[in-house]
C-alpha cells in the first residue's frame, strides 16, 4: 500500500526520551527534530513519517485516523478516554505517577472538597470512587497556587520527584494510577494496513524488551 | 440570538446540499435495488417509538444514544429511533409473526444524543439488510456477501473485512472463571488491546488463566490467527473451537467469490459483545478512521416481542458512504424552455421529461444556469436547439 503511514509523537519531556527509542527500533527522523521548526519529519523507514504535536492532540489525531500511530501518556488517555484506540504497547519512558496532593497537615473538612486540575474526568471518578463530592476546577498549570490562593482544597497532577510540591508547603496523598507512556494506534487503520502497522509495533516492542533485559 | 448564530446547525446535525443529495439519493435508490434483487423486503419503520420497544435487546448504549420525549397522550416514553434495527427486529417477530427465513431492508434517518464516533454524525443515514429465521453459517456468509456488494455499488475497493466471533472470547471467559469486577477490567483492557492494562486486570488470577486471557490480545491478524488460536484453546477452552471453525468456513466462502478483500481476523473484537451471539464482522476501507458497514448476528432479540428469532444483519451509514463518492459534475445539460401555455409546447415538454430529460421553464427571459439547450418554435414545430448565449446574456 503506498500512502504512508503517520506515527504522532507528543513533544516536550516525553520527546526527548521517545527519540532514543525509537532510534534503538531503527526509527530515526532524517533532520534534528530540535532544530527544525517543521511539523511533519521523513524518517529511516520508508513510508513511515512523523509528526509531533501536543500530548493532549495526539489521541484525537490518532482517533480520527488523521495519524494511524501515536505515543502518548498514559494520564491523557485516562483523561480523555481510550474510544477507537488500541494501546498495544507500555513505552516504559516518562515515568511518573498521577496523584493527589494538599497542603501540608491537611484535613478533610466539610461534605465537599474542590479540587484544581486538569485531569478533571480523572479526579471526578477518583473522588466518585472514594464516595466523596469533588468540586472540580480545571486549570491549565501551576496547580500548586491554587490550595495557596484559596481557589482549591486539593490537586489533582502528574507528580515526578515530589519537589515543587514541597516548594509550595504541600505535599502528595495518594497516587491514582502510575502513569508512563503509551503507544496507540487508531483500530480502523489496524485492519485497514494491518502488516505495515504491525511491523512498526513489532519494532518498537523489540526495542522496549531490549531495553528491559 | 444574534444573526450569527441563527443558522446555525446543532454540532453533528448537517444539511445536504444539492449535488451531495444527487449522489446520496441516486446510492440510496441503487442500494434499496440492489437489495431488492437479493429478495430483501423494504420497511419503513416509524421515526418515534415508545422506550420499551426501541431500547430492546441491543445493551445499555443505546438508551444513551436516544433522544427521549414524554408521549402527552399516553404519557410514556417515546424515544427518537438511534438505531432501526430493534425496529425491524419487532416487525420481524410481532408484526409480520411469519415462520421460516424472513429478509428486510431499510433506509432512515436516525438521531444521536452523542456521535458514535469522533467523526461521525448525529444524524446518519441508517441503511441495512436483516436475515430472519435461520441459524447457519449460509446466513452470515449471504449477509456479508451482500454487504461487501453494498460497498462495491457505492464504488469502494481495497476493503478489507474484519471477521470475529463473540463465542471465542465467551469460551475463554468461562473457561477462567472470573471475578465479575475482574472480568469488567480485562473486557475494558482486551478492546483497548492494552497488554500492559490487561496485566495489571489479571494480577491475581493464576499464572494459567492469565496466559490463556493474555494470548487474546495477540490473536488479530490473518489467517495465521485461526491456527495459533486452535493450538493454544484445544485443550483449555474447547468451546472456542467451534467459533474458529466457523470463522474459517465463513472467511473461505468470502475469499472464493472475492478474492481481492483483504480479510483481518480479530479474535477479541467484543463491539456489540452484549447483544451479538455468533459471527461479528465489520468493512474498513484505508484513510477511513472507522469501519463503514458493521453487523453480526443477535439471535433471540425478538424474544421480548414474543418470537425468539435466530437473526443476522448488517447497517451502514450512507452518509459516510455519500463523503468518501466523488462530487457530481454540475448539472449541465438542461433544457430550458420558454414561458408558454402553448398546448404544442407542454406536450413537447412531457415527452421530453419523461425521457428523462431536464426542462426549466424560463422565468423573466433568463434560463436558469444548467441550461445548455432550448426549446424554440420552428415551422411550427417545437425543437429541442444549442441555447442561444446571446440571448442568455441579455
Amino acid at each position: 500500500m503506498s500512502r504512508p503511514l503517520t506515527l504522532a509523537l507528543t513533544k516536550g519531556r516525553i520527546l526527548k526520551e521517545t527519540l532514543p527509542l525509537l532510534a534503538q527500533a531503527g526509527i530515526e527522523p532524517l533532520e534534528d527534530v530540535s532544530a527544525s521548526r517543521k511539523l511533519v519529519f521523513e524518517t529511516t523507514v520508508p513510508g513511515l513519517q512523523l509528526v509531533i504535536i501536543r500530548g493532549t492532540d495526539v489521541p484525537t489525531y490518532v482517533r480520527h485516523g488523521a495519524a494511524d500511530l501515536g505515543v502518548v501518556g498514559k494520564d491523557i488517555l485516562l483523561e480523555q478516554g481510550a474510544d477507537g484506540l488500541y494501546e498495544p504497547l507500555d513505552l516504559n519512558i516518562a515515568r511518573c505517577r498521577l496523584m493527589t496532593a494538599g497542603p501540608v497537615g491537611w484535613q478533610r473538612g466539610g461534605a465537599r472538597v474542590r479540587v484544581a486540575t486538569k485531569f478533571v474526568n480523572v479526579a471526578r471518578r477518583h473522588f466518585a470512587r472514594q464516595g466523596l463530592h469533588a468540586e472540580v476546577i480545571k486549570l491549565y498549570g501551576a496547580m500548586e497556587l491554587a490550595p495557596m490562593m484559596d481557589l482549591a482544597d486539593l490537586i489533582v497532577d502528574i507528580v515526578d520527584t515530589g519537589n515543587t510540591l514541597r516548594a509550595n508547603g504541600m505535599e502528595p496523598l495518594e497516587e491514582i494510577a502510575s502513569i508512563s507512556s503509551r503507544l496507540v494506534v487508531n483500530k480502523a487503520a489496524m485492519r485497514a494496513q494491518h502488516g505495515p502497522i504491525q511491523k512498526v509495533v513489532d519494532r518498537i516492542a523489540a526495542a522496549v524488551a531490549a531495553r528491559a533485559a | 440570538m444574534t444573526s450569527v448564530d441563527r443558522w446555525q446547525l446543532p454540532d453533528g446535525v448537517e444539511e445536504v446540499l444539492p449535488q451531495q443529495a444527487a449522489a446520496a439519493e441516486r446510492l440510496r435508490r441503487q442500494l434499496l435495488d440492489l437489495f431488492r434483487s437479493w429478495g430483501y423486503q423494504l420497511v419503513i419503520p416509524p421515526l418515534v417509538e415508545f422506550t420499551e420497544s426501541l431500547l430492546i435487546g441491543l445493551g445499555a448504549d443505546l438508551d444513551l444514544l436516544t433522544f427521549k420525549m414524554t408521549d402527552q397522550l399516553s404519557g410514556r416514553t417515546l424515544g427518537v429511533r438511534a438505531d432501526m434495527t430493534p425496529q425491524v427486529a419487532r416487525i420481524d417477530a410481532h408484526s409480520l409473526a411469519q415462520s421460516g427465513v424472513t429478509r428486510l431492508c431499510y433506509a432512515g434517518s436516525t438521531l444521536h444524543t452523542r456521535a458514535r464516533t469522533p467523526t461521525g454524525s448525529r444524524s446518519p443515514i441508517q441503511l441495512g439488510a436483516e436475515l430472519y429465521g435461520d441459524d447457519s453459517l449460509a446466513a452470515d456468509v449471504e449477509i456479508i456477501r451482500l454487504m461487501l456488494a453494498t460497498l462495491a455499488s457505492a464504488g469502494l475497493s481495497e476493503i478489507t473485512l474484519d471477521l470475529g466471533h463473540v463465542g471465542v472470547y465467551g469460551a475463554v471467559l468461562e473457561a477462567a472463571g472470573l471475578e465479575p469486577e475482574q472480568e469488567e477490567a480485562v473486557f475494558d483492557a482486551l478492546q483497548r488491546k492494552s497488554l500492559p492494562d490487561l496485566e495489571l486486570a489479571l494480577v491475581d488470577a493464576d499464572a494459567d488463566t492469565r496466559e490463556l486471557i493474555v494470548s487474546l490480545v495477540e490473536l488479530h491478524g490473518d489467517d495465521s490467527v485461526l491456527a495459533r488460536a486452535r493450538e493454544l484453546f484445544s485443550a483449555r477452552a474447547p468451546q472456542a473451537l467451534a467459533a474458529i471453525d466457523a470463522l474459517q468456513d465463513v472467511a473461505t466462502d468470502i475469499c472464493r467469490n472475492r478474492p481481492d478483500v483483504a480479510i483481518y481476523f480479530d479474535l477479541a473484537e467484543l463491539r456489540g459483545y452484549h447483544y451479538h451471539t455468533g459471527m461479528v464482522f465489520a468493512a474498513y476501507v484505508p484513510g477511513h478512521g472507522q469501519a463503514l458497514a458493521n453487523g453480526g448476528r443477535y439471535n433471540d432479540v425478538g424474544k421480548v416481542f414474543g418470537r425468539a428469532r435466530p437473526a443476522t444483519g448488517f447497517a451502514t451509514d450512507l452518509k459516510a458512504l455519500m463523503a468518501l463518492l466523488p462530487a457530481e459534475e454540475t448539472g449541465r445539460g438542461a433544457i430550458s424552455m420558454p414561458d408558454s401555455d402553448d398546448p404544442a409546447l407542454l406536450d413537447r415538454v412531457a415527452a421530453l421529461r419523461s425521457a428523462g430529460e431536464v426542462v426549466i421553464n424560463c422565468l423573466a427571459g433568463v434560463p436558469d444556469p444548467r441550461c445548455d439547450r432550448e426549446l424554440a418554435e420552428r415551422d411550427g414545430q417545437w425543437q429541442v436547439q444549442a441555447l442561444n448565449t446571446d440571448q442568455a446574456a441579455s
